[in-house]
């Protein structure tokens, strides 16, 4: 039977209205800050064998990890009963890093008159993955300089946090002694759940209404369609192998040495490779990435490219082949510490994929934007000795591209969280701001220029310690068709005299009242040369 | 009080009047003179025999409302002034910066529109104050001085000055007026502290420079207009429902930026209201379409290329968080839900073998394929002129206005039809309209489900000309048991202008821990006093003595980024509150209630949590004009005097239903008839879905029930 493309389209917007209900539903009831504020997870559903069906993603650094999820929890458990609920956030098991803790449960449907159907198993899977604001581990918020994973924070492999509706109380108590703040966990967990009980009730409505073979056949039509559409596209892009490098800066006592990640983009007929062979192997250092953090990159990339209107589901991802070397930066094994990688390398992937597919599409790409999140904890006592924390990311500029010049002080490609105002931050922290402004002319020269960056400077009004995990300080994000790069972005430590200190890319640092922190974000590199 | 009320809204291709005169309302529709949308109103007004006292003659004993696309379209199309602006030194790209967030995640090729005030606009003055509002850095009038002279050379046209904190202490903000004013007399400035003095520093500056950029044009606008009618007192609609007259509205031209749809909903409300009074309802035996006692509605405002939808919950819901042309505007609007899909958006088949359906419209020009300007997309006004559904004799009331051409609709379904794969017309025509209705589904959606409101509770009232035909459908897949329909749907937005409140709204940035204000109300007190002051100076003008006050606080729990708004008791209408205690219970009853609406909204509510006043709120009413329409008793059920015929419709793409048409202008109150059904009046079509059936009210209003509720 083939698909009525009408019924079709109902389906692109019944499924994606599901994810999307999910989604709010999660948002509203959450408590960290980076679920309920930055928008940081992610809700889907899933057919019975685990290919997606639909998404709702508010940031792109989960595009390709859902999935990974869904087949850790198949690969363990092959029994499913209404109400259980899986829960993992294991970076080498379904993960991408520990903060992230994703929640899957079975759907079940009313029995099926299929005979080609399983009738015992679940028709259905919902996800949901989170940013939870603390997993435990050696620093607040689970970001840490660390230098292997069990330092992050607790790790779970996937495991039935709710059997049967009931909940396995053991399991829960041992993860809410794991982490700082076990009360908001707890209720972050439970607003997953309730997102996943919105995402069963709409599918059985739908189930109800058009009768679940309906809703199963078209899960796949879906898939397929959006399937047909990514083909297209790449159909329409030149063959060949084109291979591209960019380096993350490896931070190891104070000296940065250049980390490659080189890969190799095929494309051939209506299907494009990535193969990351003859990338660094991990670092000493939390900014090695996982597998799944590996696909997102690559999978954004893609998405771009197609475009924006394409369902995502599966189907956008089965012409998209992702390669790379067991133990090496972007397919870390564990012990490797992971931290980072969901954050900072993730963008290098990014830079690395487009800067080699640009070769191919010269017209269709911008040059490299800040490529960094520019990460700031900081924290120390208030006055009434209540210890504070905060954290935040800085954006910069994106790469100018064939139609214009780059956007100045944005979030580029795997993150877009809001910042925080000068007059919230300076309310709730004993924080100054002294500067909040683009940082003129560090976007790259060209025809187009790329975007400028942000100089953000801190006042330091009580003790306090800094951590910065960033990149793009050393080496300058690149320019593309004869434009300049951008500069490089600077950490400086200007102390009461006046006196300037430039800081490193990754570092940890106690500073005092008086003293004040400036981070001046990269630019986004320049398109075209410059007509002079 | 004036004998006649005309309310006027100007759409993008009508100019809509409504006049009640001697307790009757009268209808008329001008086109819409884009150029000068004043042109329009006053021979509109000609035509309804109101004419201004120019050469000293009689002025009719008229008052206007306005409902005006002048401020919004200056927005969308970037026409505004050239405006300057002024900010703390170091943070003179919070305007550019914004949020730091792209608008769209996967587009490589983005480009951010130019801010209203560009970079080279932008100029520092040296001041810094705390986030108490205490002076850390004094302001530098020297320096001050000397940058008025380098900001004469880029001649700008509007300024807007912006600081840190201006909220605690406007004092820098109005002695750097000063000093610009000497270089510029007849620079118009917005200062911060006045448009919006609230924390958040992108969002106050971003709405005062919107204020700034367009307060030349709006201005010369209204000026313009108050000059053409004379003595004729006009009030212009704000974008929260309420009226203020023309040279208050010229001051602050934020507040206009969706004067237009607000008319609608009100509109819509008070018609509903209304219906919900009437005796009929509930009271007499065997009425189906009885309505509940609650007027709980979601208005449908369906045009030609976008969908504006508002739930409201037995009151007009407000909200001070929006949107425009990408710019957040913090000033109150009624809280509308928009999405781009309309009478005019292209059907067209994708890549994939998908039909797809809008955003993109063929707006007025080319139109849709029937309208034979030379559209060859089929739109969704093709879809349905094919199903039957539209009527090519009847469009515009068969007044011969507008010939639509069926064939080259249906030739361009068909042909839609056959790249999809071989469906049939109807098929493909129904296939649009259906998926059209999916994307209109899921912004109803959005206002109701996603917000913890069950569409089965509330009454859908369609209006715009194409919410009438798509209302059965829509209330179908939601399970909204009844359908409300104005008399003239087609001309509600003017008639909301018409009854709207003259309204004043104030507010102050508070940031302090309610249980600590509660024990100490005296901050509170204050302010509440200081914004009454500025709400009754505003209306005062408007020769409203004795407005009704409202209070409400926006709160939210410690750390939290978004506040709720809930009301705050006053000791009686026009006083402050009379006493500590008092203020104290109030203060404790409105945290009360924002644990209430937390829960409501978000599913949970946090007791022992500190909760923060963020900001205080203060409106001042005037009532406007009382609408009472003509009440006839039911007559008769049978309608058959009102109908015109009947024809084949297609509900399914197998068969057409044979359908009764009606004639709108002929059903009277009593008649009831069953779908499937046709009415036609002139500034619509409604389709009666088979399974439904429909009754006239005392009022005029046509009742849509589905069977079996």
């Amino acid at each position: 039977m083939a698909p009525d493309p009408i019924t079709l389209e109902l389906y692109r917007h019944r499924f994606s209205g599901i994810s999307e209900e999910m989604g709010i539903t999660l948002q509203r009831t959450s408590y960290s800050p980076n679920i309920k504020e930055r928008l940081d997870f992610s809700c889907a559903l899933f057919d019975e064998s685990g290919g997606l069906v639909a998404q709702a993603a508010h940031i792109p650094a989960h595009l390709g990890a859902m999935p990974d999820s869904v087949a850790a929890a198949l690969a363990v458990f092959d029994q499913w009963q209404p109400g259980d609920v899986v829960i993992l956030n294991d970076p080498y098991f379904g993960g991408s890093h520990l903060p992230d803790i994703t929640l899957v449960s079975p759907v079940f449907l009313p029995p099926s008159n299929r005979e080609n159907r399983a009738e015992n198993g679940p028709q259905f899977f919902a996800a949901s993955r989170a940013h939870h604001a603390d997993v435990g581990g050696m620093s607040p918020g689970s970001l840490p300089l660390s230098t292997e994973l069990y330092q992050e924070g607790i790790i779970i492999p996937p495991l039935k946090l709710y059997q049967g509706g009931e909940l396995v109380e053991a399991l829960l108590e041992l993860i809410l002694r794991n982490v700082r703040t076990p009360d908001e966990r707890r209720g972050d967990l439970a607003a997953q759940r309730a997102a996943h009980a919105v995402g069963d009730r709409r599918l059985h409505e739908l189930a109800a209404l058009h009768g679940n073979d309906e809703l199963l056949d078209y899960a796949g039509y879906l898939q397929e369609y959006s399937e047909r559409l990514t083909r297209a596209a790449i159909r329409s892009w030149p063959q060949g192998s084109f291979t591209f490098e960019d380096p993350i800066e490896s931070v190891v006592d104070g000296r940065t040495t250049p980390a490659p990640i080189r890969v190799t983009a095929t494309i051939e007929d209506d299907t494009v490779t990535l193969d990351f062979s003859g990338t660094c192997p991990s670092i000493h250092g939390s900014l090695n990435a996982p597998l799944s953090v590996t696909r997102s990159a690559c999978y954004y990339v893609v998405r771009c490219l197609v475009g924006e209107d394409v369902p995502v589901n599966a189907g956008c991802f089965a012409p998209v082949q992702v390669e790379a070397p067991s133990g090496c930066l972007v397919n870390a094994r564990p012990p490797a510490a992971v931290a980072g990688g969901n954050v900072e390398t993730s963008q290098r992937i990014t830079d690395a994929v487009l800067g080699a597919l640009a070769q191919a599409l010269p017209d269709r790409i911008a040059a490299a934007g800040q490529g960094t999140m520019n990460n700031c904890t900081m924290g120390g006592e208030n006055a009434d000795g209540s210890p504070w924390t905060y954290y935040e990311t800085l954006g910069g500029g994106m790469g100018a591209h064939p139609l214009g010049d780059g956007f100045s002080g944005a979030h580029v490609h795997m993150s877009n969280t809001l910042n925080t105002p000068v007059e919230a931050l300076e309310l709730a922290y004993p924080l100054r701001l002294t500067r909040y402004h683009l940082r003129r002319d560090s976007g790259g020269a060209g025809k187009h220029q790329g975007g400028e960056g942000i100089v953000r400077e801190y006042e330091i009004l009580r003790p306090t310690t800094a951590t910065i995990l960033s990149e793009r300080r050393a080496i300058a994000p690149w320019g593309l068709a004869g434009g300049s790069p951008a500069a490089p972005g600077r950490n400086l430590l200007i102390d009461t005299d006046g006196t300037e200190e430039e800081l490193s890319s990754k570092v940890t640092r106690r500073l005092q009242p008086g003293q004040r922190l400036r981070i001046e974000t990269p630019g986004g590199g320049g398109w075209g040369k410059a007509s002079s | 009080m004036p004998t006649a009320l005309v309310g006027i809204d100007v759409g993008g291709t009508f100019t809509d009047f409504v006049l009640l005169q001697d307790g009757r309302l009268q209808v008329y529709k001008e086109a819409t003179t884009p150029e000068d949308q004043s042109r329009a109103i006053l021979s509109g007004l000609a035509h309804l025999g109101i004419s201004p006292s120019l050469e000293g003659g009689a002025a009719s004993n008229a008052e206007i409302v306005h409902g005006t696309t002048v401020a919004t379209n200056a927005l969308l199309e970037r026409r505004g002034a050239r405006t300057a602006l002024l900010t703390t030194a170091g943070f003179v790209d919070v305007i550019e910066i914004g949020r730091q967030n792209r608008p769209h995640l996967y587009d490589l090729y983005q480009v951010r529109p130019n801010p209203l005030a560009p970079a080279d606009l932008r100029y520092e003055a040296v001041e810094r104050l705390d986030t108490e509002g205490n002076v850390l850095t004094a302001l530098d009038e020297a320096a001050l001085s000397r940058t008025a002279q380098q900001m004469a050379a880029s001649a700008p046209e509007s300024l807007a000055i912006c600081f840190l904190y201006s909220f605690r202490n406007p004092h820098h903000e109005q002695r750097a007026a000063e000093i610009m004013r000497r270089s510029f007399p007849h620079l118009p400035i917005s200062l911060s502290s006045d448009i919006l003095p609230e924390y958040r520093e992108y969002e106050r500056t971003a709405t005062t420079v919107i204020n700034a950029y367009l307060l030349p044009l709006v201005g010369h606008y209204l000026q313009r207009l108050t000059g053409e009618l004379g003595d004729l007192p006009i009030r212009v609609m704000q974008s929260g429902g309420g009226a203020i007259g023309a040279d208050q509205a010229a001051s602050e031209p934020a507040r206009l930026v969706l004067s237009g749809p607000a008319g609608g909903v009100v509109g819509a409300f008070r018609i509903a209201q209304l219906a919900h009074e009437s005796p009929q309802n509930g009271e007499e035996q065997g009425q189906k379409q009885s309505l509940p006692t609650q007027c709980r509605i979601i208005t449908f405002d369906m045009g030609g290329t976008s969908t504006d939808v508002a739930l409201c919950p037995d009151t007009v819901p407000r909200t001070a968080e929006s949107e425009v042309a990408g710019l957040p505007l913090r000033l109150p609007i009624i809280d509308i839900h928009t999405v781009g899909a309309g009478g005019g958006s292209l059907a067209r088949v994708d890549a994939g073998g998908g039909l797809r359906v809008g955003p993109e419209s063929a707006g007025a020009v080319p139109g849709p394929v029937c309208y034979a300007r030379g559209g060859d997309q089929p739109t969704v006004t093709d879809a349905n002129l094919v199903l039957g559904r539209l009527d090519a004799g009847q469009f515009l009331g068969g007044s011969g206005a507008m010939e639509l051409d069926v064939a080259a609709s249906e030739h361009a379904l068909a042909e839609l039809g056959g790249r999809l794969g071989s469906l049939s017309l109807h098929e493909a025509a129904l296939g649009v309209v259906r998926v059209a209705n999916a994307r209109m589904e899921r912004a109803l959606r959005r206002v109701s489900v996603e917000r913890g409101h069950d569409p089965r509770d509330f009454t859908l009232v369609p209006f715009g000309g194409a919410g009438p035909l798509h209302a059965c459908d829509l209330a179908e897949s939601l399970g909204i048991p009844r359908i409300l329909l104005p008399p003239s749907p087609g001309v509600l937005s003017a008639l909301g202008l018409l009854i709207a409140d003259v309204v004043h709204e104030s507010s102050q940035a508070l940031l302090v821990d309610a249980a600590l204000l509660a024990a100490q109300p005296d901050p509170l007190q204050d302010m509440l006093a200081a914004l009454e002051e500025r709400v009754r100076t505003v209306l005062a003008a408007e020769g409203i003595e004795d407005p009704a006050l409202e209070a409400s606080l926006d709160l939210r729990y410690q750390g939290q980024s978004y506040e709720l708004t809930v009301p705050l008791a006053m000791a009686a209408p026009g006083n402050a509150p009379s006493g500590p205690n008092l203020t104290a219970a109030s203060i404790r009853q409105s945290t009360e209630a924002f644990h209430q609406a937390h829960a409501d909204r978000y599913g949970y509510a946090m007791h022992s949590e500190t909760v923060e006043i963020v900001t205080v709120r203060l409106r001042g009413t005037g009532p406007g004009a009382d609408l009472h329409l003509p009440r006839e008793p039911l007559g008769p059920s049978d309608a058959s005097p009102a109908r015109l015929g009947a024809k084949p419709v297609w509900f399914n793409a197998n068969a057409a239903h044979a359908s009764d048409c009606y004639d709108r202008s002929r059903l009277r109150p009593g008649h009831h008839f069953d779908g499937p059904a046709i009415v036609y009046q002139f500034d619509t079509t409604t389709v009666v879905a088979p399974g439904w059936s429909a009754s006239v009210d005392e009022r005029h209003n046509l009742l849509l029930a589905r069977a079996g509720s």
